[in-house]
Formats: structure tokens, C-alpha cells, sequence
């Protein structure tokens, strides 16, 4: 990452960044029009074949229930992609009032209130939290991306306070607030926007997190009926038959991989554009990812 | 030093806090359900007889404060109450499953630290060349990656088309030592995301390290070059390196679920996966106090060693 922005300053772009996103882009885009397009081109469900067979019609064979696999990996990549798009959202919609509040309200008890109890749910595993919580409920797909969106609310509200808070010491909000101007409007107008670059940068890495993790707890069963089209849900339920019919586990094994591997090569390349001011810790962080909670020093 | 031992106390309070926190969470994402518990955990077998003996089981008739002391109490003692299917001491469980997954976590921490040192501190010599690029490149790729694909992925490769390998873990119970080709393939997959972390942790430490002006001092005193990047610039580059490995607990711990349901391996995630089907609450509980617990200690003794070695490094709780 240094190296790239070395070869920034002396004005030569070498070809990683572009490669990585080329890269990205091949990568992501046969499982994503898959996922957003697939059930547009999925015909009527045939009768029922029987299970693990190849050929006869089937151009990838049959599930362990006979069905076509090819039509199932149609179906199968629309929730992964849906569920973990709207968690992240979730995660933000909670993680976004929190993190600005307490970081710009002058009283220290409502930031204590508001950011302590995060840490100690920081403190818990996230599929731990979520396996937890479904040997209780059983959740459906949207009670998944519920439980993903809350188990990545704690660290993503750490990323907006420290963000906001940097924004809130600057002068120009000093300047708004002698002016008068409201707090409403300091606080959405001016440090909400100028915000909006790490946050992005944020989001991407936070996606692919939560693709891994929407992905496993498929893969394990929660927040998914033990039938469903759903690519994780396939890798798992044709296991059973990968000696006789490979195909109904690896294709959707490879969709998946490609999805995230691609997912995070597109952000990384992404974001490497027009960070020149990142620091050194931001290239740490991001550079690793979501889930590690590489933490923010208190302000 | 009065500053350090301020610090440390106040890090050992927080982990206090957090043990005490997860303990009480864990009771209250699975016992204070709203309605009557009972009935919800019978879930698809409703009848009478069986939730009155969640009910009895589960002391349900006392309210929940008093239950939560008693059960807190209990796990100050190893009691962690009994399976609600089999009756048979949570505790065995743990005890009977312990084995397998320990012996996964500790191979993979045993590897994960020089494979991941090593690629890092390849990448980092390399800066900008084709190795570089190469371990970056792959590395930001697989890190993504939900191991369970991987794994399949894998599995299908060398114990199906290859044949070079045991597809799972089937017929070897709990001695997996005796084993070790069934070993390959689970620790390979458990590797492969902790690596990728570590290993980019471990190039950018190393080469803002080898940057420094004490590395050029040390090459201007004629320092052997080996000797300035494992003896001098090394050490700097571990220390956050040293924080993330304790963060990869949380994990190792997703993994070994995973992992263990893929290769079919009879530990502690098995275990977990089981009774969560089974809606066993104190199974549940038991085994989510003994991971969490572990996780605050392991967080909290990353943090204070590595306070120990770059007291100027803020590590915020």
C-alpha cells in the first residue's frame, strides 16, 4: 500500500491498483448478475428427478432432492446478496445516530451511556452471538440480516464516533457554532458530510464481512428454511452427495468464493484511489478488514 | 511505573466488567424470553409433559434474577446445570469435547505465527515487486473467503480428485492424533483467513519499520542486513501484529464451528451446533460462557503484553 503511494509521488501508476481491480471486476461479476439476475432466467421447476444424478436434462444434475441444480443456482445467490445488503444497512441506520451523538454532545454521561454498552458487546463472538440468539428464535431471512446488522452496529458506531469526532474538533464547526447555526444542522449538514469518505470506505469492508458471515450462518443452517435455494444452503445440504454429483456443491462453493474474493479485491482497489490522506493506521485497518477490530484510541 | 499499573488495573477492571457482562448476556439473550419460555423452547414438540419439564428444569416458576444468581453462582463452582435432552452434566460435555478443538486451535495458532510472520516478512523485503504483489494480491483475495467454500472447495480437490486425503474426520472419534492426515486438510482451512491478516499486518509494520531512521542508523553502522530486519525491525513490527493475533480468537472460534461441522469433527462447535438444534439451553449457555470467557482473557492478556512492549502504543480497551 506504501509502495502505491510512493509510486503516486513520483508520478507513476503502476499497474497493481488497475490490475487488482480488473481483477475485482471479473471476479464479482458473474456471481453478482447471477444473484440479480439469475431468477429472470430460471424457467418453470421440472418434475422431480432423482437425487445426485448427471445428465438427462440436468445441465449441472440434481440436489439431493432431485432438483435441477442449475435452476437452484439461479435462485440461490439473490438472498445472500440481499440479506447481506440490508444488514450493513441496518447496521448503519443504528450505527450512524449513535456514533454522531456521542460524538459531538458535550455530556459526558449520554457518550458513556450510549458507547460503553457497545464494548461489551464487542467483547462477545459474533457467530456466537448469533448462534445464541437463534437457539432461541428460530430467525427467517429477515431475522438474520436483523442479528448480522446487530452484531456489527458496536463496531461500526466506533467507526463513525471517531470519525465525527475528528470532523467536530475542526474549526470551521467551531465557526458554525458561534454563529448560532442548530445542532441539527451542524451535525447532519456539515459533520454527517464530511464524513461521508471514511464511512464509504468503511461500508465496503464491512460488506464483506457480513457476506461472510450472512454466507456461514447459512452454511449453519440459521435463518434459512433446510431446503432453500441459497447458494451456502446448497453447499451444505448436497455435502452428502459430492462423491457421486460434485457439481451441486462445487458451483455454488465457487460463486461464493468468487463473490467475496472479488468483493473485497473491487473495494480495496477502490478505495486505494484518492487516499492520500489516510494515515497509516486508516491503511492498517482497512487493509485487513471488518472484523478485525483493530481499535480506535479514545479520544 | 505507577502510570502502567494504573493502566493495567484499569484493563483488568474492564475485563472484569466484560466477564461479568457476558455472563449476564448470555443469560438474558436465552432465558428472558418474552411469554412464557417454556413454551418456546419446546418449539416443535409442544406437548404438556415436556414443557412442564423445561419449566422444572429450568426453575421457570422463580423469577429470573434469582435464577441468573444461582446459575452464576453454579458456574463460580465449574456447575453449569444439566442438559435438558440427555440430563446428563453440561460440564461432560465440555470436558468430553475439549480435546478436539484444542488440539485445532493449537495447531492452527502453532502455524499461524510463522506462516503468517514469514509471508509478511517475504511481502515486506519485496516491497513493490512481483512477490509483493503476489502475497498481497492473494492474500486480501482469500481473506474474504467464508471457509466453509474454501473448504469444500478443497475437500473436492484433494480427497476427491486427487485422493490424497481423508474427505472428513469420520470413524476417528476423538483421537485425531492418531490421524494426522485428517488433520491436513480442517487446520488448513482454520489457517486460512488468521494468515491472511496477520501476514498484512505484519508487511505494513515491517515496512514502516524498515523505513525508520534507527534501521538506517543500524545499516549505516554496517549492520548485516539480516540482522536489521529480524533483530531490529522485527520486534516494532509485532506489536500490532501481537494485538490481532488475540483478535483471531473470536476467529478461530467461527472457524472451529464451521470447520468442525464441515470435516465432522466431535468438539466443542459440534457440541454448540447440536444442542442449538436441540434448543438445550444450558448446553447453549455453558459452552457460550466458556468461549466468551475465553475471548475477554485472551483480548485482555494480548493487550497487557503488549502495553508491556510499546507502553507508547494507545491500546484502548
Amino acid at each position: 500500500m506504501r509502495g502505491r503511494r510512493k509510486g503516486r509521488v513520483r508520478g507513476g501508476v503502476s499497474w497493481l491498483p488497475s490490475g487488482r481491480f480488473a481483477l475485482g471486476v471479473a471476479l464479482v461479476c458473474v456471481p453478482l448478475v447471477l444473484a440479480l439476475f439469475g431468477p429472470l432466467f430460471a424457467g418453470e421447476a421440472g418434475p422431480r428427478a432423482t437425487s445426485f444424478t448427471l445428465g438427462d436434462g440436468h445441465w449441472l444434475g440434481t440436489d439431493f432432492v432431485g432438483r435441477d441444480v442449475w435452476r437452484q443456482v439461479l435462485f440461490g445467490g439473490r438472498p445472500v446478496v440481499v440479506v447481506a445488503l440490508a444488514a450493513t444497512t441496518l447496521a448503519y441506520l443504528v450505527a450512524l445516530p449513535v456514533g454522531l451523538i456521542s460524538a459531538l454532545t458535550h455530556r459526558t454521561w449520554l457518550e458513556e451511556a450510549l458507547m460503553r454498552p457497545l464494548d461489551v458487546l464487542l467483547a462477545v463472538p459474533s457467530l456466537l452471538m448469533i448462534l445464541l440468539i437463534s437457539s432461541v428464535f428460530s430467525p427467517g431471512a429477515a431475522g438474520l440480516a436483523l442479528l448480522v446488522a446487530l452484531v456489527n452496529i458496536p463496531d461500526a458506531a466506533r467507526i463513525v464516533r471517531a470519525a465525527a469526532a475528528d470532523v467536530a474538533s475542526r474549526p470551521a464547526v467551531e465557526a458554525l457554532r458561534m454563529q448560532g447555526e442548530s445542532w441539527w444542522r451542524i451535525a447532519v449538514g456539515h459533520v454527517g458530510r464530511s464524513i461521508l469518505r471514511p464511512l464509504a470506505a468503511d461500508a465496503g469492508v464491512r460488506l464483506t464481512g457480513v457476506l461472510y458471515l450472512v454466507a456461514t450462518a447459512a452454511f449453519l443452517g440459521i435463518g434459512v428454511a433446510p431446503d432453500a435455494a441459497d447458494w451456502a444452503v446448497m453447499v451444505d445440504r448436497n455435502r452428502t452427495g459430492l462423491f457421486v454429483q460434485p457439481w451441486a456443491v462445487v458451483v455454488p462453493a465457487l460463486l461464493i468464493v468468487t463473490l467475496t474474493m472479488g468483493c473485497n479485491l473491487l473495494f480495496d482497489a477502490l478505495l486505494s484511489t484518492g487516499r492520500e490522506v489516510a494515515t497509516e493506521r486508516d491503511v492498517v485497518r482497512r487493509g485487513v478488514g471488518v472484523r478485525d477490530r483493530v481499535k480506535e484510541p479514545r479520544r | 511505573m505507577s502510570g502502567l499499573r494504573s493502566w493495567a488495573a484499569r484493563r483488568l477492571l474492564l475485563g472484569g466488567a466484560q466477564t461479568v457482562a457476558v455472563v449476564v448476556l448470555v443469560f438474558a439473550l436465552t432465558e428472558a424470553l418474552p411469554g412464557d419460555a417454556a413454551v418456546a423452547l419446546a418449539g416443535d414438540q409442544p406437548d404438556p409433559a415436556r414443557i412442564a419439564a423445561i419449566r422444572e428444569a429450568l426453575d421457570l416458576d422463580r423469577p429470573a434474577y434469582e435464577r441468573l444468581a444461582d446459575w452464576a453462582t453454579g458456574l463460580l463452582h465449574a456447575d453449569f446445570g444439566h442438559s435438558l435432552t440427555s440430563g446428563r452434566p453440561v460440564s461432560s460435555y465440555i470436558s468430553d469435547a475439549f480435546g478436539p478443538t484444542l488440539l485445532l486451535a493449537g495447531l492452527t495458532v502453532a502455524l499461524l505465527v510463522p506462516v503468517g510472520v514469514g509471508l509478511g516478512v517475504l511481502a515486506a523485503r519485496f516491497e513493490g515487486r512481483f512477490v509483493d504483489r503476489l502475497i498481497s494480491s492473494v492474500t486480501l483475495g482469500v481473506y474474504a473467503v467464508p471457509e466453509f467454500a474454501f473448504g469444500v472447495l478443497l475437500v473436492t480437490v484433494f480427497a476427491l480428485r486427487l485422493d490424497w486425503l481423508p474427505p472428513t474426520a469420520v470413524g476417528y472419534g476423538t483421537d485425531l492424533l492418531g490421524h494426522p492426515a485428517a488433520l491436513v486438510l480442517p487446520v488448513l482451512v482454520l489457517l486460512s483467513r488468521p494468515v491472511c491478516s496477520l501476514s498484512r499486518l505484519v508487511r505494513a509494520g515491517m515496512i514502516d519499520a524498515l523505513a525508520s531512521p534507527y534501521v538506517a542508523q543500524a545499516r549505516r553502522y554496517g549492520i548485516p542486513g539480516a540482522r536489521v530486519r529480524y533483530a531490529h525491525a522485527l520486534p516494532n513490527a509485532m506489536a500490532p501484529a501481537a494485538q490481532q493475533l488475540a483478535r483471531t480468537v473470536d476467529w478461530l472460534l467461527c472457524g472451529v464451528i464451521v470447520v468442525e461441522a464441515l470435516f465432522v469433527i466431535p468438539g466443542l462447535g459440534t457440541v454448540l451446533m447440536n444442542a442449538v438444534a436441540e434448543r438445550d439451553v444450558p448446553v447453549v449457555q455453558g459452552l457460550a460462557v466458556v468461549f466468551g470467557v475465553i475471548t475477554v482473557v485472551l483480548n485482555l492478556g494480548a493487550d497487557l503484553i503488549t502495553h508491556r512492549f510499546a507502553p507508547r502504543a494507545e491500546v484502548a480497551a
